[in-house]
């Protein structure tokens, strides 16, 4: 802008000079023809009273380098030229202002001189005796003279070209100063020129509208953000060529991924060929779902195209951390595994024994034995299916009414159920502790007790011993059984409480149990709310506290 | 121009990572096969290997256009002539890969347990694979200049695993050919190994311009 003003300045008064000098110099040219052709007319005039006075002597005087005159008789036959020699000269009478001076007795003309090749101007004038004296000038003066003036005017003109240019610069500057200073930030302050307002004003309200969307904008990001950010699941967002538009914070702790990952293909986040392909499918518009490993958990990945107007413009990807479902799915399946081998096994053996029975292939001192193997296996059947709708009960989480049970009374009736079997291993159990009143479901606290013990018998050794203590401490009531038995080794500890999880994976019949026990105690447990806590060591014992 | 050079760069770019994915999958499945006695796994690796070796023509094509039609120069052009030596590495990391999956056909379900070293070895290999393909991923020096030091790791474990099968060879003759295999399975651990440092140095060249074999 500034250096089109300047120009446009510039070119202004080159134009102006230009023009101003053309006419002045017409001007001046029209004048100093004019100024000749006077001198010469004066000139002629005293030439001729010369010549009438004192005839071809004062012609002999005449010694200028501006005039040249020559004296022609009234025949046309040049008598005199101050230039030429005359006898040389062709006879002048057709020439156009002799002819004129002859018959008016005043001529004047203006040519080409064809001896000189100048332009000249000439004037005639008759003298008395009818001879006619000429006088002639080259304009060649004339042009002389303008350029003797024209010289300084160039000069002029150069510098005050030269002085309008820097004179063009300050201006255009200073025109387009206050536009460069604008403070656009805020349009409505400034103060310049009139004619900017109206845009200035647009602009202000532009900057309103702007900045209005602008936070619009962002509080939908930052609630975007803040809803996927607090989401347990993983989010991806891709566009259509597979660059990750956004992530939340769960998938980035998933893929390792930062800030920069953010506009990177996806492929360098995760590079697994399930992954790639599923974007790959989803891209086109096609849903895909698999699960996989990531870390030590398991994950589901939903793969599904963004659509929008027909369009795929993108994909997303969700991430289920699924480690909890996927191992609580094998643990029914393995549950439901175990529960059908566990049924089958003591039916196999009563339909035996009563195969043999029927076909009558005991002798009949057997048939008692065998009659009471019926009866084991028959009990042992139902003492499991007990234990499964106990469990199964507790699963369903059936509301049971809750009465204050005192643990101590409980403990008690426990060490006198099992002191039957306690007996036969030889074992002795002790109740210590205090009385402990806990409001809860008789029968599961009974339960609770009841297998804890059952277990420390069962798998203690020949004249071990049982130690059931209840109390009252800061923590609540506590309730612990421990016994100097078998122990737990360290790697099954963490599953023994895994329905039919049995250390000894013959799920041998030699110590009885269903393998459902403890699980029955877990669940109890954690149906009133409390906490249990396993220390065992293989070959010492093994404690179980529960704190409710 | 210059768009649909970075959008040929970016393809070059996706390809080479989908191939990296390639060789990762390859060799954890060979592992796999490899401690878990898989033989049927093991057949499975052949026609990984088949994918690898097309994505490596596949690259080679895409590297030589943009040579030839696009004359990069400096960084880009480090790119293009790195991913061209990367991929014959990736490739032979594929077809070692494929040779341990044969081997453990005539193992007959044996998983070399004898020699635990070699779980550590297998382990080792996997993680240099899969952290020279990330530090290509993110062009980032100081993993690929870590994977070197994984190699002396692998190494190590090679001559744990030699000085192993000679005790077992001597002390129980019978099984002779079963070690001479599994010290062929190591050779192709290492191997594996040396080309995942390659893989690294490359990476190195392609960001620094500085190729650290020289």
């Amino acid at each position: 802008m500034t250096k089109k003003i300047f120009r446009s300045i510039l070119l202004a008064v080159i134009v102006v000079l230009l023009l101003s000098f053309s006419v002045v110099t017409l001007l001046l040219y029209s004048h100093f023809s004019n100024v000749s052709t006077t001198q010469l007319s004066d000139e002629l005039s005293l030439v001729v009273q010369g010549v009438e006075a004192s005839g071809e002597e004062y012609l002999n005087e005449v010694n200028s380098k501006n005039y040249r005159v020559t004296w022609v008789d009234a025949d046309g036959t040049v008598l005199f030229d101050t230039e030429a020699d005359n006898t040389s000269m062709d006879n002048h009478k057709d020439r156009e202002e002799i002819f004129e001076a002859l018959t008016t007795g005043r001529g004047e003309s203006e040519r080409y001189s064809d001896t000189l090749t100048l332009k000249m101007i000439y004037r005639a004038e008759k003298l008395s005796d009818g001879t006619v004296l000429r006088i002639s000038a080259s304009q060649d003066s004339v042009i002389a003279l303008l350029l003797d003036v024209l010289f300084p005017m160039i000069v002029i003109m150069v510098l005050s070209i030269i002085l309008s240019s820097f004179l063009a610069r300050w201006l255009s500057k200073s025109i387009v100063r206050p536009l460069n200073t604008l403070d656009l930030e805020n349009p409505a302050d400034n103060d310049v020129y009139d004619e900017l307002t109206p845009m200035l004003a647009k602009i202000n309200k532009q900057h309103k509208q702007i900045s209005k969307q602008m936070k619009e904008l962002r509080r939908k990001a930052d609630e975007f953000e803040q809803i996927t950010a607090s989401m347990n699941e993983g989010l991806v967002l891709l566009d259509r060529s597979g660059l990750i538009i956004s992530m939340n914070l769960a998938a980035r702790k998933l893929f390792n991924a930062d800030e920069t990952s953010i506009g990177q293909d996806f492929l360098t986040v995760d590079r697994s060929l399930k992954m790639s392909h599923g974007v790959e499918a989803a891209l086109n518009g096609k849903h895909s779902e698999f699960r996989e490993q990531r870390g030590s958990s398991e994950y589901q990945f939903g793969i599904s195209s963004i659509e929008s107007g027909g369009k795929t413009i993108g994909a997303v990807i969700i991430c289920f951390d699924i480690s909890e479902t996927a191992f609580a799915e094998r643990n029914r399946q393995e549950f439901t595994a175990n529960v059908s081998h566990e049924l089958k096994t003591p039916l196999q053996s009563i339909i035996g024994s009563a195969e043999l029975l029927e076909n009558g292939l005991v002798k009949p001192e057997d048939t008692s034995r065998f009659v009471s193997n019926i009866r084991k296996e028959a009990t042992r059947l139902v003492s499991l299916i007990n234990d499964i709708i106990r469990l199964s009960q507790l699963d369903e989480n059936v509301e049971s009414a809750k009465e204050e049970t005192d643990l101590y009374v409980l403990a008690n009736e426990v060490k006198d159920v099992l002191s039957l079997s306690a007996q036969k291993k030889n074992i002795e159990i002790n109740v210590s502790g205090e009385s402990c009143k806990i409001k809860g479901v008789r029968r599961y606290l009974y339960e609770i007790i009841y297998n804890l013990c059952d277990n420390a018998i069962r798998y203690n050794n020949e004249g071990g011993r049982v130690d059931i203590d209840v109390r009252k401490n800061k923590s609540g009531i506590v309730l612990s059984v421990s016994d100097n038995g078998i122990g737990i080794p360290l790697e099954h500890q963490s599953r023994i409480f895994e329905r039919f999880y049995r250390v000894d994976k013959s799920h041998s019949k030699e110590t009885g149990g269903t393998g459902l026990g403890l699980s029955i105690v877990k669940h109890a447990v954690t149906y009133h709310d409390g906490i249990i806590k396993l220390d065992s060591t293989v070959g010492k014992g093994t404690t179980v506290t529960i704190t409710f | 121009m210059r768009g649909r050079f970075d959008e040929q760069l970016a393809l070059l770019n996706k390809k080479m990572i989908e191939m990296g994915a390639m060789c990762e999958n390859i060799i954890a499945l060979s592992a796999k096969a490899l401690l878990e006695g898989d033989v049927d796994g093991a057949k499975r690796v052949a026609s990984i290997d088949d994918d690898i070796d097309h994505m490596e023509r596949e690259i080679e094509a895409i590297c030589l256009k943009l040579l030839l039609q696009q004359q990069p120069v400096a960084r880009d052009l480090r790119q293009i002539s790195a991913a061209l030596k990367m991929i014959t590495d990736m490739e032979r990391i594929g077809d070692q890969a494929e040779d341990i999956a044969e081997i453990i056909t005539f193992l007959q379900g044996r998983t070399g347990e004898e020699c635990h070293d070699i779980r550590e070895m297998a382990e080792a290999t996997i993680r240099m694979v899969t952290d020279s393909i990330d530090a290509y991923v993110k062009q980032d020096l100081s993993l690929a200049r870590s994977v070197a030091e994984h190699d002396d790791i692998v190494d190590n474990c090679f001559d744990s695993v030699k000085s192993n099968l000679i005790t077992m060879i001597t002390e129980n003759t019978e099984d002779g050919e079963y070690a001479i295999d599994l010290l062929m399975i190591a050779k192709y651990f290492e191997r594996i190994g040396d080309h995942a440092v390659n893989i690294a140095e490359w990476v190195e060249f392609s960001v620094t311009g500085v190729h650290k074999g020289e």
